[in-house]
């Protein structure tokens, strides 16, 4: 046996094997504490400043790099630099060292947490939370102080990267040539490490508990991002068979991976369009690689996050352009913005909301803030001028937030005309079918848009009532549970009564189970993330939609959720052997755990 | 460079004072304050913000944020030294040019 299986979230798939390199840790559960000699005072005292100025001096070397489209990160980086320049900080430390004589690393956690105290009793949440930024600079400097090496560039050999947590700064030092996969404590599904773990086509885990405990530079560690596993210290067979299994995997990939272009055609001539959901505009090139018919959800939300002053239409307008036109003539479907108050910045004051998930958020907030929603509008409206584009808009519960925000956009559009801006009036406008309230009402709101879009993530929490993130309910969570699956067919048959066609963005979509179902149920297209792209062609392409509605009608007519994830895993192990092995599906029993 | 740690005690002292008003959109942020004290430390001179009764060092970006200052607030610049009217005018440009946020 290895010395230890370890399992985290995977947001980025493939199988890595190498040895492990940390590149920081959490040194707060580390963090040597000692009182020294008066004598030694004055050297603690040099060693504290030097550690400041070395961070200091690599956080402005890599500040130097930054390229112009990751400019949010190097603003967090100038931030990170003035706070390191900041007397207040390593004087508060020196004074602690000197008078109560502390070691380094200790008088700056004391020194850290006087600030935290004192950004405590802020009101304004967003200055608040900048005490992360001081928390991230502290521990630069006391990773320097304990002696952890935390240059990035002085990765000698490809390695494994294992982090506490990894913030912008230390993804654009990162030699990426040199990294076969990341494993972090912090982050979870969204994270900045997946984004950039796909973006390399390597594996990735987030959510690793324990990771710092049980595994140390130089160990030899397997990522199994298909499977969520990382193993330490495999044992000899062990690791002949994540061998041949990553060889076999890298195979299958590169299999499909010629075949991606094609297009996804079941045997019995019926067409699906394969999207892809993106969250930056870098993205595109992935799509387009592993054969996206074009972008089925761009989420809009990284540009209003992690930032201080709201983006202004020019910067949106740029940054939508861009997509729009590399994209073109293939179709980007903009969603706007889908983010909570609770994610924002506080001059939209502090709502303690209850129940954030039912409250404030998404087109809700933004017919509450007009302002902010036409400058979306706005620079969406000015993008389709450039390429193919459709706009959506998230959490519609009923006609008359469809017709109010419809409301905005022709008053956007007016404005536009006046100015003589241009853009595309026939642009076409859907919404997110994400509501059970929406659903049970879609032949209404049908006739108010040209498209659906089902976003089966949000759909399935909210009709099921569960929190999937909640490990004491998340066995509910079923995708294919009855009632998902009458909702999914009720808004197509709606949608097509009405001539409208509809698609799905959930994760539904990219899980290769799951597939055939959908193509029975008649749904026009399914987006999904660029790297799900490929399988899922495949097995739309030795598909027959015949035997997709065949199975359609024995899975409406169950009344279990086991039953019907027993006749879908049937009929992929029957057809699609090779996948069953490479990809992990969302089916799982609806068994509560004892 | 002088360093000033904790707060100054203004009244034992002159100094040169001028109210501003915070004037951008979300008021003195991460990215304003850093602004301010990346530029207060330009001069020789103790610089000094006042809002509502507390007192910070305007060379600190830690000491800025605690002030929490925001939009439409009413600031007091105070500096004494050398440099001392150079550096008020030219905070009080500084603020007017809202921080020269884009």
């Amino acid at each position: 046996m290895a010395d230890k299986i370890l399992t985290g979230i995977s947001v980025a798939t493939g199988i890595a094997i190498g040895k492990a390199y940390f590149v920081n840790r959490n040194h707060k559960a580390h963090l040597p504490r000692q009182t020294i000699a008066a004598s030694l005072v004055p050297e603690e005292v040099d060693r504290l400043h030097e550690a400041f100025s070395t961070v200091e001096t690599e956080l402005a070397a890599i500040r130097k790099q930054v390229p112009a489209e990751l400019e949010s990160h190097g603003l967090i980086i100038d931030t990170h630099l003035m706070m390191l320049k900041d007397p207040k900080l390593s004087g508060a430390a020196e004074e602690y060292i000197k008078s109560l004589g502390l070691n380094a690393a200790w008088a700056l956690e004391k020194a850290v947490s006087d600030q935290e105290a004192a950004f405590g009793a802020i009101q304004d949440p967003y200055i608040r939370e900048r005490m992360q930024d001081v928390r991230a600079v502290a521990d630069k400097v006391q990773a320097k102080l304990i002696g952890f090496d935390t240059d990035l560039t002085a990765i000698s050999e490809r390695a494994i990267i294992m982090a506490h947590d990894l913030t912008p700064a230390d993804t654009v030092e990162l030699q990426v040539d040199k990294i076969m996969g990341f494993a972090t404590v912090r982050g979870g599904k969204t994270s900045h490490t997946g984004i950039m773990a796909r973006s390399l086509g390597i594996p990735a885990l987030v959510g690793v508990e324990k990771l710092e405990d049980y595994i140390h530079d130089g160990d030899l560690v397997v990522i199994d991002g298909l499977s969520g596993k990382i193993v330490v210290n495999p044992t000899e067979t062990e690791l002949t068979e994540y061998n041949e299994r990553a060889a076999y995997f890298e195979d299958y990939t590169r299999k499909i991976k010629r075949q991606c272009q094609l297009p996804a055609e079941t045997f019995d001539g019926s067409r699906v369009q394969v999207f892809s959901n993106i969250e930056l505009v870098e993205e595109v090139a992935s799509v387009i690689d592993n054969g996206g018919e074009g972008v089925g959800l761009y989420r809009t939300e990284y540009a209003y996050l992690n930032r201080t002053e709201l983006p202004t239409e020019e910067e949106l307008a740029d940054m939508y352009i861009d997509l729009a036109a590399i994209m073109s003539p293939r179709k980007v479907v903009f969603r706007t913005l889908d983010l909570g108050a609770d994610k924002f910045i506080s001059s939209y004051g502090e709502l303690n909301e209850a129940n954030p998930a039912m409250g404030l958020r998404a087109i809700r907030f933004c017919l509450k803030n007009p302002q902010l929603f036409k400058t979306q509008l706005r620079a969406i409206l000015r993008a389709s001028a450039y390429g193919n584009v459709s706009l959506m808009f998230p959490m519609i519960s009923g006609v008359k937030e469809v017709r109010q925000a419809k409301a905005w956009l022709a008053q956007a559009k007016a404005e536009l005309r006046r100015e003589g801006v241009e853009y595309d009036p026939d642009m076409p406008v859907g919404i997110m079918i994400e509501l059970p309230a929406a659903v049970l009402i879609a032949e209404y709101l049908a006739h108010e848009v040209d498209f659906f879009s089902i976003g089966t993530n949000d759909l399935i929490q909210y009709s099921i009532g569960v929190d999937r993130t909640n490990h004491l309910v998340s066995y509910l969570y079923q995708p294919l549970h009855p009632a998902t699956l009458r909702a999914i067919k009720l808004v197509v048959d709606a949608a097509h009564q009405a001539g409208i066609e509809v698609s799905l963005c959930g994760e539904v979509a990219s899980d290769p189970f799951c597939v055939p179902i959908l193509l029975g149920m008649g749904i026009d297209s399914i987006s999904m993330t660029p790297q799900a792209i490929p399988g899922i062609k495949r097995i739309i392409r030795q598909t027959n939609m015949h035997d997709c509605r065949k199975l359609l009608k024995e899975v409406l007519g169950c009344r279990t959720v086991s039953r019907i994830n027993s006749l879908v895993m049937d009929n992929i192990f029957k057809h699609f052997p090779e996948e069953v092995t490479f990809f992990s599906s969302l089916l799982e029993n609806d068994e509560s755990p004892t | 460079m002088t360093e000033e740690n904790g707060t100054m005690n203004s009244e034992s002292e002159d100094f040169l004072s001028r109210q501003v008003i915070v004037a951008n959109e979300h008021g003195l942020h991460a990215r304003p304050a850093g602004k301010v004290a990346q530029h207060a430390q330009t001069f020789e001179a103790a610089i000094s913000l006042v809002h509502e009764d507390q007192e910070v060092d305007a060379k600190s970006i830690l000491d800025i944020l605690t002030l929490a200052a925001g939009p439409g607030n009413m600031v007091e610049i105070r500096a004494t030294g050398d440099d001392a009217e150079e550096a008020v005018e030219s905070m009080v440009q500084l603020f007017a040019n809202k921080f020269e946020e884009g």
